[in-house]
C-alpha cells in the first residue's frame, strides 16, 4: 500500500498581461489576441517554469504534471511532450505525468504512442501516460467535430495500448484510424505498459470506459467537498460493477495550494496571483463573463438524452469558479487552499479523508505568481505538509483498503 | 399536426406531412420547424394550402433517430435518397433552407431527374472567396452563460427581431425547444463543423447538372451565409433566378413568411 502520492502540477500560464486585461478582453482562450505576447518579458519563461518542476523533483514530490492547452493564456503547453522531454533530462526521481495528450487533435494516434514510448525510455520508465479528448476550446481552435469525438477518442486509446502491448506489425481495422502497419519503435520501457490516467468529470460513461480498461481516473473538477466524495463513490461503484475494486491509487484530484509562514501572510503573498488566475486565465473557460467555450450547445459532444438531463439539472448562467466575488467564496470552494503549513495540511487531509484519493495533483504556481514565492511555497509544502499527509494517508489507506484488495500486479500496471 | 415516423431501412425518420397537390419535399434549417418548433411555421402553412408538403427531420433532429454513421453531407444525401424512395416520390419540388438548402443542392446535382423545381433559401454549401459562412457554433455558446444575442444576430436581420427572441430566447427556453435546438446543432456539426465549414468545394462545378428551374431566395442582410453565396448559386445553376428580400436576414422564411411563401408558390405554379 502506498501513501498519498503528491504531484506538482504546472499550467505554465502567460503571466505578463496588463492589469486591465479583464476589462479590455472577452476571453483568455482561443480568440485572445496573440499580439499581447511580449518577447522581452517572456524571454526565459519556459526555463523558469521547467526549473520550478525540476525543483519539485529535488524536493521529493512524487511527480510532475503537465497538460496540453492551445491558443490561450491559461496554459502555454500546446505540446506537453516537449516539456516532458526536457524533464527527462533535468530530473531523476519523480514520475512525469502528461495529463494528457489530446488524442482527437492528432491525425494519427500512433504519433502519441511513439512519443510517449520515447518519453518512457528517456525517463527510465517514469512516464504516466494521460489521454484526454479535449474540450470546447480545442473543438474550435483545432476544428475537432464533437459529435463522434468520444468514440474516436476511445478507439485511439485502445489502439495505443494495443501497439504498446502486442508485437507488431499488425493491421488496425478501426473506423477512425485504419492503419496497415502498426509497429512502433520504440515501445515503452515499463511492462506491460506505463500507467494510464484519464481525466474526466463525473460523466458516467467516462467512468465506465476507464473501469473497463483498468485505468486510473483523474477528476478534473476544480471544486471540492461533497461532489468529490460523490465522484469517488460513483467510481468505486462502477469498478465493483466491472469486477474490480477501488483503491486510492486509481483516483486523483486537482487543487491549488499556497503555503506560507502564517495564514495571513499566505493570503497576502498569493492573492495577486490567485486573482490573475481566476479573472484572466479562467476567462472563456470557467467564468461566465464573455463567452465560455468549454461546455455548451455549440460543442455538442454529448448525446441528446444526456443533454436533456443536463438541462433538467442545471440553471443557466450559473456561477463558475472564476466568478467568485470575494476571498471567502473562493475559500469555500476548496479549490485553492491557502494558509500556514498547519492550515493547508488540515484542509487537504480533510479532502483525502473524505475522497480517499490516492493521487493529489497540486498546482503551486498560480496565475502570475512570482518565482521566488512559488518556490518558497513548494518547499514549505514538501517540508511541513507532505510528511504528515503521507504518514496519515498510509495509515488510513491500510486500514480501509486491505492488502488483499491491493492486487500487486494491477498496482504495477496501472 | 400530422407527424409520423417513417421506417427507412433500419432507421426511423420523423416527418410532418400535410396538404394536397404535387409533392414538395422541405429540408429544414436552423430557425425552422423541427429545429425550434414541433409544428409547421406560418411559412409552411401557406405552402401546404397549395402543395403536399413533406418535411422530414434530419437524422437526430426531433424524433428522427440519430445516425452515428453520418460524417459528411454525402452520408446525408444517401439518407435522403432512401427517404425519397420510402415515400415513393418519383418527381417532386425540393425546397431547402440553410443546411437543408445545402443538402437539397447536393441531392439535385446527383439526381436532376427527380427534381421538378428547386428552391434554395439562404443555402449553405458553397465556398465563396472572401465571404466565409459565419461561425454558428461559436455563437451558440452563450455570453455570460445567458445571452444568445450573437446567435440571433447571425440567424436574423437583428438580434432583437421578435421571432429571433421567440425562437432563441436568452437563458433557458422550454425544455423540448432547448432540446430541439441542441439536436439540430449536433446534427449539423457532423457535416458542417470541420473545415470545410458548411461547404463542399466540389459542389459549385456540379451545379450545372441541375436541369430543373431553380429559385434562389436570400435575405439581403444574411449574417450567416452572405448574399454572395446566393449570387453564386444563381450564376452556377443553369435555369436559376435570384430573389433578394429586403430588410430580412438569414431566416427569410421566418422573418418574411408570407412574402417568401408567396414567392415559392408563384415560382412553383409558374412551371
Amino acid at each position: 500500500m502506498k501513501p498519498v502520492q503528491l504531484f506538482c502540477w504546472h499550467f505554465m500560464a502567460y503571466p505578463y498581461l496588463d492589469k486591465d486585461f479583464d476589462e479590455k478582453y472577452d476571453s483568455g482562450w482561443v480568440t485572445v489576441p496573440n499580439r499581447l505576447w511580449d518577447n522581452d518579458k517572456a524571454r526565459g519563461l519556459y526555463r523558469e517554469y521547467i526549473d520550478q518542476l525540476a525543483y519539485a523533483d529535488e524536493l521529493g514530490f512524487d511527480g510532475m504534471v503537465l497538460n496540453e492547452h492551445h491558443q490561450n493564456i491559461y496554459g502555454l503547453m500546446p505540446s506537453p511532450n516537449l516539456i516532458a522531454a526536457a524533464l527527462t533530462q533535468r530530473t531523476t526521481r519523480g514520475k512525469i505525468v502528461v495529463l494528457g495528450n489530446l488524442l482527437p487533435l492528432h491525425l494519427n494516434p500512433m504519433r502519441v504512442a511513439e512519443e510517449y514510448a520515447m518519453l518512457d525510455q528517456m525517463s527510465n520508465g517514469r512516464l504516466i501516460a494521460g489521454f484526454a479528448p479535449g474540450g470546447g476550446p480545442e473543438t474550435f481552435n483545432y476544428d475537432v467535430p464533437s459529435a463522434n469525438s468520444r468514440e474516436k477518442f476511445w478507439e485511439a486509446v485502445d489502439l495505443i495500448v494495443r501497439a504498446w502491448t502486442e508485437d507488431g506489425p499488425f493491421a488496425h481495422e478501426g473506423r477512425y484510424y485504419p492503419l496497415r502497419y502498426v509497429n512502433p519503435w520504440p515501445k515503452p520501457l515499463q511492462k506491460p505498459l506505463p500507467p494510464i490516467w484519464i481525466p474526466g468529470s463525473r460523466s458516467a460513461s467516462t467512468l465506465v470506459e476507464v473501469a473497463k480498461r483498468g485505468f486510473s481516473f483523474f477528476l478534473s473538477s476544480r471544486s471540492h467537498g461533497g461532489e468529490t466524495h460523490k465522484a469517488q463513490q460513483q467510481f468505486a461503484q462502477v469498478l465493483a460493477q466491472h469486477g474490480d475494486s477501488y483503491r486510492p491509487s486509481r483516483f486523483g484530484i486537482l487543487m491549488s495550494a499556497y503555503v506560507s509562514e502564517s495564514d495571513r501572510q499566505a493570503r497576502e503573498e498569493c492573492e495577486e496571483g490567485v486573482w490573475y488566475f481566476l479573472k484572466n486565465c479562467l476567462k472563456g473557460h470557467l467564468r461566465r463573463e464573455g463567452r465560455q467555450l468549454t461546455f455548451g450547445p455549440g460543442v455538442p459532444y454529448i448525446p441528446a438524452p444526456a443533454w436533456k438531463e443536463f438541462l433538467k439539472n442545471s440553471q443557466p448562467g450559473g456561477r463558475l469558479l472564476g466568478d467568485v466575488a470575494n476571498w471567502e467564496e473562493l475559500d469555500a470552494s476548496q479549490s485553492i487552499i491557502v494558509g500556514s503549513a498547519e492550515t493547508v495540511y488540515r484542509r487537504i487531509w480533510k479532502m483525502v479523508e473524505q475522497a480517499k484519493a490516492g493521487n493529489l495533483l497540486i498546482q503551486f504556481h498560480i496565475g502570475n505568481m512570482p518565482a521566488e514565492i512559488t518556490r518558497k511555497s513548494m518547499a514549505l509544502f514538501a517540508k511541513e505538509v507532505a510528511p504528515a499527509l503521507r504518514e496519515q494517508s498510509l495509515k488510513l489507506f491500510e486500514q480501509e483498503f486491505s492488502a488483499a484488495a491491493e492486487n500487486q500486479t494491477a498496482e504495477t500496471v496501472h | 399536426m400530422s407527424g409520423r415516423l417513417l421506417q427507412v431501412d433500419d432507421r426511423k425518420v420523423w416527418l410532418l406531412e400535410e396538404g394536397s397537390g404535387s409533392p414538395l419535399l422541405y429540408l429544414h434549417g436552423f430557425a425552422d420547424l423541427h429545429s425550434v418548433k414541433e409544428n409547421w411555421l406560418p411559412f409552411h402553412e401557406r405552402l401546404l394550402r397549395k402543395a403536399r408538403v413533406i418535411a422530414p427531420a434530419h437524422p437526430g433532429c426531433a424524433q428522427s433517430e440519430e445516425n452515428g454513421d453520418v460524417e459528411s453531407v454525402e452520408d446525408v444525401v444517401f439518407h435522403y435518397l432512401e427517404v425519397i424512395d420510402a415515400l415513393g416520390l418519383k418527381e417532386f419540388d425540393l425546397v431547402g433552407a440553410c443546411v437543408g438548402g445545402w443538402i437539397a443542392a447536393e441531392i439535385a446535382v446527383r439526381h436532376p431527374e427527380k427534381i421538378r423545381q428547386l428552391v434554395l433559401v439562404g443555402a449553405a454549401g458553397l465556398f465563396v472567396e472572401g465571404a466565409p459562412i459565419g461561425d454558428l457554433f461559436m455563437m451558440a455558446q452563450p455570453e455570460r452563460g445567458l445571452s444568445y444575442a450573437g446567435l440571433r444576430q447571425m440567424l436574423f436581420s437583428s438580434a432583437d427581431h421578435p421571432k429571433a427572441l421567440e425562437f432563441f430566447p436568452d437563458g433557458r427556453g422550454g425544455l423540448e425547444d432547448e432540446l430541439r435546438r441542441y439536436q439540430m446543432l449536433r446534427f449539423s456539426s457532423r457535416i458542417g463543423f470541420r473545415p470545410p465549414y458548411f461547404y463542399n468545394r466540389s459542389l459549385k462545378n456540379r451545379l450545372r447538372r441541375i436541369s430543373a428551374p431553380a429559385l434562389v431566395l436570400w435575405g439581403e442582410e444574411d449574417h450567416m451565409v452572405p448574399l454572395g453565396h446566393g449570387e453564386t448559386y444563381a450564376h452556377s445553376i443553369p435555369r436559376a433566378g435570384l430573389k433578394v428580400i429586403q430588410q430580412a436576414g438569414h431566416s427569410v422564411q421566418v422573418e418574411m413568411a408570407d412574402l417568401t411563401a408567396q414567392m415559392v408558390l408563384d415560382f412553383i405554379a409558374d412551371r
